[in-house]
C-alpha cells in the first residue's frame, strides 16, 4: 500500500488490558492474556462461556454463525456466541440459558415449562439456542404470530425436527399471556 | 383395547426434560476434566496418495504439544469391515483422511502444531466415484480389495448374512408379467444425516493395558466391543455415554475419533478430548450410502408382481463399517415391501476414494427404496396402476415372508398394516388428487403440484440381543442398569415408564443407571428400530425377573403361592384378599432383588410406515416445494405420544425427505474435495419452510412384548425421498430420476437449459 | 483462531491510525459475521496481523432522512435497517435486501457497512483449512479460478472479475467487467457478489462515503479477483446516501435462494421502475449473484423505457437483460432464474 503514511514508530495502538460484562446477573472482569483465566484476543464469547466460565448449556454446532444453536442474549438481543469475540463484550450484558430460571426461586421460565409440556425437542442439542431466541423475541413482542415466530426461529438449525413441537410450546405461552 | 395403564401412551414429559431445556444436560463437550489434552487432526489434501515422509519435529518442538502421532507411531489397529483401515496409514484415501494427531494444552496450540507437520506425499490416481472405481484396471483404493469390491456379509450377522435375494425363478415371473421395464436408477447424493452435536471422544488410559472411553455414541457398550476388536482385542475398554445431541444411526460409527482419543491419552497418560469440528464432522464422519440399481421388474395388470432382477451397487466411500449389514438389511426390507416370487438381486459394495458411508436412519432400506420405487413407478405407469394400491398390495402380510440379514426366511406373524395405509390416504385425499401417471394434481400459472407416496417396513425391530438389569430396592424404589444413551428418542424414559407399569411404582421411584459399560450388562444400543421391542423387552424381563423374585421370597411370608401375589406402589398383596400385604420394605435394607432380562432377536415381526407427498414445481424457476406431507403407520401400541409425533416430524429432517428436495454432498469432480462441509451449503430444513405435516398412528395391538408394541421412528424418512421423485415427476409431467430434484435439473427437464453444454443457455 | 492482536478503535481517524501501524494487514470487524467466519476458516490470503473492533465508534449507526432522501451510518445493523419506519416508507427495497440476509441473530450482529464490504462466499475460496485445505484458488495464488473445472453452480454467469496486473486488460476505471471481453473469459475470478444491499444499492442509485471519497454504489462494487469493492486497505466505508425516489417509482427485490433464510442468493434483482399510466419513464434493474459484482442491465432498461409494461416488453427486456451471459458448465440455470426474476420485476 502506498499511501500508509502513519510512522510505526511514534504511534502504539491502545490495547485493551482488561474486559468486564455482566452474565446472568453476575459481573465478571478478566484481564487480556493468554492463560486460562484470562480473556485471549481471539477467544469467542461461546469459547469463554463455556471454557473459562464454565457455562456448558450454550452450545456450539457449526461455529460459523448459521445453526444459532449458540445464541444467547446480549443487551436485549438474541445474537450468536460463536460470531462474537468476547474481548469485544466490554459492558455487556448477556443472559445464557442457565440465567432463565427465576433468580431467587428457581421457577423455570414459562418458556422452559412449556418446551416440557409440549415435548418440543428430541435431543435437545438446539434447544437451549431455541430457548434463547424465543426469549429475546417473546421479551420485545409479547404476542408474535405464528409467522413471526417461525420467522424469528428460522436461523435455528434443528435436526431432528422439532419445529412443529417448538411452534406449539411459544404459542402456547403466547396464549396464556392473553 | 383395554387401558387401564398408568404410563404407556400417556402425555409425559420426558424425565431428562428440564436438564434439557435449562442446559444442565450434560454432552460430551461438557464433560469436565482435570489436566485434559485437546487433540486435533491433520488430514490429507489428496483423495489419494502415499505417504512418503512426515516430519513432526518442529511440531513436537511447539511448547504445549504433548504428542504428535503418525502412521509410525502406532500399533496396527485397525477397524471396518473386514477389519482393513489402520486408524492412521501410510496411504490416504480420501481429501480430509488423517494423517497425524495431535495432543496439546490448548485446542489453539494443537491447530497451530498442525500446520508445522510437514508431510510429503506422493499422489496416486483417485477413484472417486463408482464409474471410475468399476473400470478395469481401475486404481485399487486397498490392495486387499480386487476390483475396488468389498467382500459382502459381515461377521455380526453369521455366516450366511443375506447377500443378495434369490428365491423362485425369475425367468418364469417375467413369462408371467404384463409389463416389465428395466434401467438403472440411483440415490446418489450421499447425504449426510447431520446431528448437531458434532462426533467426539475423550479417553483416559491405564497402562498398561485399560482405558476410559466417553464418547458420542448412543450405544456405548457397543463401541467397547467395537474397539476391543479395533485395539487387537488386548485393550481393556470401559465406555460411557452421555447425552447425545442427535445421532440417527450415524454415532455407532465413533471408533476412530475415540481411536484418536484412545492413542493419543496413551501417548501421554494424560485424559485426551478429541472433538470434531463441524467441517470434519461433515467431510470426515459417515455420509448415506450411494445407490444404484440396475434392474428389471415384472408386474401383472392387477399389481402383483412376478420377478425382480438386477444388480445393487453401494458406494461406500473409504471404507466399509455398517455397510455388508445394510446391504443385508435394506435387501429384506425390498423384500417385505415387494412380496414378489421371484428374485434375482445381487449386490456390490464399491470403495472409492471419497469420505465413508455408513449407518443412517433407514439402514440401507431408504438407499435401495429411493432407487427401487422409481423404478417401479415405470412399470406401474405403463400398466396404468395407481402407485397406493400397488404399494399397499405389495408390502408384507400374515402369509407372507421375507429373508433376512442372517439367510434365513422367516414367516411373518405380525399385523395387516392395510388399514393404516387406507387411513393414511385418506387422510391425505389420495383418490381426490391421484390424476394419473405424470398428471399434475393442480396447475395454477406456473406453480404446479403433485403426488407422491412411497413406503417402508423393517424387521429389525426385532434385531440383537438386549440385556438388562431391574434391582428392586426395600424402600420402594427401582433402578434400571442399562447402557442406552439418551439421543433423542426419549427412549430411556419409556423404559422407565415400561418397568414402572411392571412393578406398578410411580416413574419417579425408579432411577436409571448411566450408560456405563462397567456397571451395566450388554446392550446393543438404540439403533435400527430395536429400541421399542427388542431393549424393551429386555427391561420388561428384567421387570418381570425382580418381580418374580420378590414374589418368591414374600410368598412364604404371606402364606401364599408366588403366583397368587400382585404389587403396586411398594406393596405385595394376594390377589383377591387386600388385608394380606407385604411392603416391599419387608426385605430388610440389607437386600436388593436383581431381575435380569434378556431379548433374543426375533425377525418375523415388521414395522410400517407409508409416506404421502404433495410437493409443488414453480416451473418458472425450478423451485421444489413440499406443500404437505402425510405419515401412516401402526405402532401396536402408543407408549410415549409426544415422543412418536416428533419422531414422526422427523421424517424431513437428517437426511430423509429432503434428501430429495435440496440435500446432497457435493464432491468436486476433478479433486474430491468436499465444497458443502458446512451448515451454509448444506441445505437443511428451516422454521420458515415447514410444510403441513400429518400423521396417522393406528394401535392395533401387534404380538411383540406386552406391551404388544413396536418400534418406528427410525424409519419415518424412508418411503420420503422416492415419494418426492413420483410426486415432482407428477407436477412436471416427466420423469425425474435423480436426487435431490434442484432447480437445474427442473429446468433442465422442462427444456429450459441444456446444462451438457458449455453456455448452456439458450 | 490462529492469533491476531486486538485493538478498539474509539474514532474514525483512530481506526485509519491503527490500519496505517499493521500497514494494511490487519482487518476492521464491525458485526463480524463474516469477519470472524473467515479468521475460523483463514479464507483469507494473508491472515490479518491484528483485528480492529470499530463498534467502539460512536454515532456510526444512524439511519436519517432529509429532503435529499437517506444517509445511513456504516455501522446502522441490518435488523434496524429492516424495521426502521423511514427505510419502509420510502426504500422498501433496501429494508427488503436487508431482510432477505441470513438469519435474525445475524441481522441482528451484521452492520450494512459490513455487508457491502463482505469477503466473497466462493465454496473453492472458502474451503476449510483442516479438511486437506486451502484449496489453491486463484486467489490463493492459483493459476486458474477452481471454478472453471470444479463444480461451478453458484458462479458467475457473466464472465470473472480481472486480475488487476493482466496488463491487456483493458477495462475502462469504475466500469463492471461485462463479458463483452471474451478473450477474458478464464483469466479471472468466478466468485459473485455476495451482498444482497449492494445489489439494493446500485438499483437506488446510492452513494458511499469512505474516509477516502464518494462514489456511486455501481462504481464501488467494482470487483478484481483480490478483492470486491474499490475500498483500500486503509479505507473504510463511514456512510450510505440513498437519494429520494420519484413519486411514482415502484420498487422491488426478489432473491432466488433454496431456502428463504440463511441462504446467500443464487439469483436477485432489485429494480425501482417509474411507469406512467402503464408506460415506463424510467428503470433500474439491477441482477445480483449473477457476476462478481452487481450487474446494471442498461439494455434491459433502456428497451423499456417509452414501452407498454406487458407480458411481451417483459419478455424482451428479460432476454436483453441476459444476452450478453456466458454461463459455465453448471449454471445455466442462473440464466433461466434470472430472466423470470427480470420479468417478475417488470410485471411486478
Amino acid at each position: 500500500m502506498t499511501d500508509i503514511q502513519t510512522d510505526r514508530n511514534t504511534f502504539t495502538p491502545p490495547e485493551v488490558l482488561t474486559v468486564g460484562f455482566t452474565v446472568n446477573g453476575q459481573y465478571h472482569r478478566f484481564n487480556v492474556g493468554t492463560e486460562a483465566h484470562e480473556i485471549s484476543p481471539t477467544h469467542t464469547l461461546s469459547w469463554t462461556l463455556r471454557e473459562t466460565l464454565g457455562l456448558t448449556g450454550t452450545k456450539v454446532s457449526c461455529d460459523q454463525g448459521a445453526c444459532g444453536c449458540c445464541t444467547v442474549i446480549m443487551d436485549g438481543k438474541a445474537v450468536l456466541s460463536c460470531k462474537i469475540l468476547t474481548i469485544e463484550c466490554d459492558g455487556k450484558t448477556i443472559t445464557t440459558i442457565e440465567g432463565l430460571k427465576e433468580r431467587t426461586s428457581g421457577a423455570l421460565d414459562p418458556i422452559q415449562q412449556a418446551f416440557i409440556d409440549h415435548n418440543a425437542f428430541q435431543c435437545g442439542y438446539c434447544t437451549p439456542g431455541m430457548i434463547m431466541t424465543t426469549k429475546a423475541l417473546l421479551d420485545e413482542k409479547s404476542h408474535p404470530t405464528e409467522q413471526e415466530i417461525k420467522e424469528a426461529l428460522s436461523g435455528n438449525f434443528c435436526r431432528c425436527i422439532s419445529h412443529y413441537q417448538v411452534i406449539t410450546a411459544v404459542l402456547s405461552v403466547v396464549e396464556s399471556r392473553k | 383395547m383395554d387401558d387401564t395403564y398408568r404410563y404407556i401412551g400417556k402425555p409425559i414429559p420426558r424425565r431428562d426434560a428440564a436438564a434439557i431445556v435449562t442446559g444442565a444436560a450434560v454432552f460430551l463437550d461438557d464433560l469436565r476434566f482435570d489436566n485434559l489434552l485437546h487433540g486435533k487432526v491433520l488430514r490429507s489434501p489428496h483423495a489419494h496418495a502415499r505417504i512418503n515422509r512426515i516430519d513432526k519435529s518442529k511440531a513436537e518442538a511447539l511448547p504445549g504439544v504433548k504428542a504428535v502421532l503418525t502412521w509410525e507411531d502406532i500399533p496396527d489397529w485397525r477397524g471396518g469391515t473386514p477389519r482393513t483401515v489402520r486408524v492412521l496409514d501410510e496411504k490416504v484415501r480420501y481429501v480430509g483422511d488423517a494423517t497425524a494427531l495431535v495432543a496439546a494444552t490448548t485446542p489453539e496450540i494443537a491447530e497451530e502444531a498442525l500446520d508445522l507437520i510437514e508431510v510429503d506425499y506422493k499422489v496416486l490416481p483417485a477413484v472417486i466415484d463408482m464409474d471410475s472405481a468399476l473400470k478395469p484396471g481401475a486404481p485399487l483404493v486397498y490392495d486387499e480389495f480386487p476390483g475396488n469390491i468389498v467382500p459382502g456379509g459381515t461377521i455380526i450377522y453369521g455366516p450366511n448374512c443375506l447377500k443378495g435375494v434369490e428365491r423362485g425363478d425369475v425367468a418364469k415371473g417375467f413369462a408371467e408379467a404384463d409389463v416389465i421395464t428395466e434401467g438403472t436408477f440411483g440415490y446418489e447424493n450421499i447425504p449426510n444425516a447431520l446431528p448437531p452435536e458434532s462426533v467426539g471422544a475423550v479417553a483416559q488410559w491405564e497402562e498398561p493395558d485399560k482405558v476410559t472411553v466417553w464418547a458420542t455414541s448412543q450405544a456405548p457398550y457397543m463401541d467397547k466391543v467395537t474397539l476391543f476388536h479395533v485395539f487387537n482385542r488386548q485393550v481393556e475398554i470401559r465406555s460411557i455415554g452421555n447425552h447425545v445431541g442427535g445421532s440417527f444411526g450415524t454415532k455407532i460409527m465413533c471408533w476412530q475419533v475415540q481411536a484418536y482419543a484412545v492413542l493419543l491419552s496413551r501417548a501421554t497418560g494424560r485424559p485426551v478430548k478429541v472433538v470434531f469440528t463441524k467441517e470434519e464432522h461433515l467431510a470426515a464422519f459417515t455420509l448415506r450410502v450411494a445407490s444404484r440399481l440396475q434392474a428389471k421388474v415384472g408386474i401383472k395388470n392387477d399389481g402383483t408382481l412376478t420377478a425382480i432382477q438386477g444388480t445393487w451397487y453401494v458406494d461406500t466411500g473409504y471404507y466399509s463399517f455398517t455397510t455388508q449389514a445394510q446391504v443385508a438389511v435394506g435387501s429384506g426390507e425390498l423384500m417385505i415391501m415387494a412380496q414378489c416370487p421371484n428374485w434375482d438381486l445381487k449386490n456390490f459394495i464399491v470403495t472409492t476414494n471419497r469420505n465413508a458411508s455408513g449407518s443412517t436412519r433407514g439402514f440401507g432400506g431408504q438407499e435401495l427404496k429411493s432407487s427401487f420405487i422409481p423404478l417401479l413407478s415405470l412399470a406401474m405407469e405403463k400398466a396404468d396402476l395407481d402407485p397406493f394400491e400397488v404399494l399397499k398390495k405389495n408390502f408384507v402380510k400374515p402369509g407372507g415372508g421375507y429373508f433376512w440379514r442372517d439367510g434365513e426366511w422367516y414367516d411373518y406373524r405380525g399385523i395387516d398394516y392395510s388399514k393404516a395405509m387406507d387411513t393414511g390416504a385418506e387422510r391425505f385425499g389420495w383418490k381426490e388428487k391421484w390424476k394419473g401417471w405424470l398428471k399434475p394434481t393442480s396447475v395454477d400459472g406456473p406453480k404446479r403440484t403433485g403426488i407422491g407416496v412411497g413406503v417402508h417396513g423393517n424387521a429389525d425391530i426385532g434385531e440383537d440381543a438386549a440385556e438388562a438389569y431391574v434391582q428392586i430396592d426395600y424402600n420402594g424404589t427401582a433402578t434400571i442398569f442399562l447402557c442406552v444413551a439418551e439421543h433423542g428418542t426419549g427412549q430411556k424414559s419409556n423404559y422407565v415408564r415400561m418397568a414402572a407399569e411392571v412393578l406398578q411404582i410411580p416413574l419417579d421411584r425408579i432411577a436409571m443407571s448411566p450408560a456405563d459399560s462397567l456397571v451395566t450388562p450388554f446392550e446393543f444400543g438404540p439403533v435400527g428400530s430395536r429400541g421399542t421391542y427388542a431393549i424393551g423387552s429386555a427391561v420388561i424381563n428384567a421387570a418381570e425377573d425382580a418381580k418374580q423374585k420378590l414374589f418368591d421370597l414374600f410368598a412364604p411370608k404371606l402364606g401364599a403361592d408366588p403366583e397368587d401375589l400382585e404389587t403396586a406402589d411398594g406393596v405385595v398383596t394376594v390377589k383377591g384378599h387386600p388385608e394380606k400385604s407385604l411392603k416391599w420394605r419387608a426385605l430388610g435394607n440389607d437386600r436388593t432383588v436383581l431381575g435380569y432380562g434378556r431379548f433374543e432377536s426375533d425377525f418375523t415381526l415388521c414395522n410400517c410406515m407409508m409416506s404421502f407427498v404433495e410437493a409443488g414445481v414453480d416451473t418458472e424457476t425450478g423451485k421444489v416445494s413440499l406443500e404437505s406431507v402425510v405419515l401412516a403407520t401402526d405402532v401396536g401400541r402408543i407408549i410415549d405420544p409426544l415422543g412418536i409425533e416428533g419422531q414422526l416430524n422427523g421424517c424431513i429432517g437428517s437426511a430423509g425427505i429432503d434428501t430429495a428436495v435440496f440435500e446432497e454432498t457435493i464432491l468436486n469432480p476433478s479433486s474430491g474435495h468436499m465444497l458443502n462441509p458446512n451448515l451454509i451449503d448444506y441445505k437443511w430444513r428451516t422454521f420458515e419452510e415447514l410444510p403441513p405435516i400429518e400423521h396417522v398412528v393406528l394401535e392395533t395391538p401387534i404380538p411383540s412384548h406386552r406391551f404388544n408394541a413396536v418400534g418406528v421412528g427410525e424409519i419415518s424418512t424412508a418411503p420420503g425421498p422416492s415419494a418426492v421423485l413420483m410426486a415432482v415427476s407428477n407436477a412436471v409431467g416427466t420423469w425425474f430420476h435423480e436426487y435431490p430434484v434442484t432447480p437445474q435439473k427442473v429446468l433442465k427437464a422442462l427444456g429450459k437449459i441444456d446444462t451438457e453444454r458449455r453456455g448452456g443457455s439458450r | 483462531m490462529k492469533r491476531f492482536e486486538h485493538h478498539n478503535a474509539r474514532s474514525i481517524e483512530e481506526a485509519i491510525e491503527i490500519l496505517g501501524y499493521y500497514k494494511g494487514n490487519a482487518k476492521v470487524n464491525a458485526g463480524g459475521t463474516d469477519l470472524l467466519g473467515a479468521l475460523r476458516d483463514r479464507a483469507l490470503p494473508e491472515y490479518p496481523d491484528a483485528v480492529i473492533n470499530i463498534k467502539t465508534i460512536g454515532g456510526l449507526d444512524y439511519i436519517e432522512k432529509d429532503q435529499t432522501g437517506l444517509k445511513i451510518g456504516a455501522l446502522a445493523k441490518l435488523d434496524d435497517i429492516t424495521r426502521s419506519p423511514v427505510i419502509k416508507e420510502e426504500h422498501k427495497l433496501l429494508a427488503d435486501a436487508a431482510y432477505s440476509v441470513a438469519t435474525p441473530q445475524i441481522r441482528t450482529m451484521a452492520t450494512i457497512g459490513g455487508n457491502l464490504a463482505q469477503d466473497v462466499r466462493c465454496w473453492f475460496y472458502r474451503y476449510p483449512p483442516r479438511i486437506g485445505g486451502p484449496m489453491v484458488c486463484l486467489r490463493k495464488g492459483g493459476k486458474f479460478c477452481s471454478a472453471l473445472a470444479g463444480d461451478n453452480r453458484y458462479h458467475s454467469i457473466f464472465g470473472p472479475a480481472p486480475l488487476v496486473e493482466y496488463p491487456d486488460e483493458g477495462d475502462i476505471p469504475g466500469q463492471p467487467a461485462l463479458p463483452s471481453h471474451p478473450h477474458r473469459s478464464r483469466k479471472g475470478c468466478f466468485a459473485v457478489g455476495p451482498s444482497d444491499l449492494a445489489v439494493a444499492l446500485v438499483a437506488l442509485d446510492a452513494g458511499i462515503v469512505t474516509t477516502k471519497r464518494t462514489v456511486s454504489a455501481e462504481a464501488f462494487f467494482n470487483a478484481t479477483a483480490l478483492k470486491s469493492t474499490l475500498l483500500e486497505a486503509d479505507e473504510l466505508i463511514t456512510e450510505i446516501q440513498v437519494p429520494k425516489l420519484p413519486a411514482a417509482a415502484t420498487q422491488r427485490y426478489d432473491k432466488f435462494t433454496l431456502r428463504k433464510p440463511i441462504d446467500f442468493a443464487v439469483v436477485s434483482t432489485a429494480s425501482v421502475l417509474t411507469v406512467d399510466r402503464g408506460v415506463c419513464t424510467d428503470a433500474r434493474i439491477v441482477l445480483g449473484a449473477v457476476a462478481p459484482e452487481p450487474v446494471r442491465v442498461r439494455n434491459a432498461e433502456e428497451v423499456l423505457k417509452g414501452r407498454h409494461i406487458d407480458e411481451e416488453t417483459a419478455e424482451e427486456a428479460a432476454e436483453l437483460a441476459l444476452a450478453g451471459s456466458t454461463p459455465l458448465k453448471m449454471n445455466g440455470y442462473k440464466v433461466e432464474i434470472a430472466k423470470v426474476l427480470v420479468k417478475r420485476a417488470i410485471l411486478g
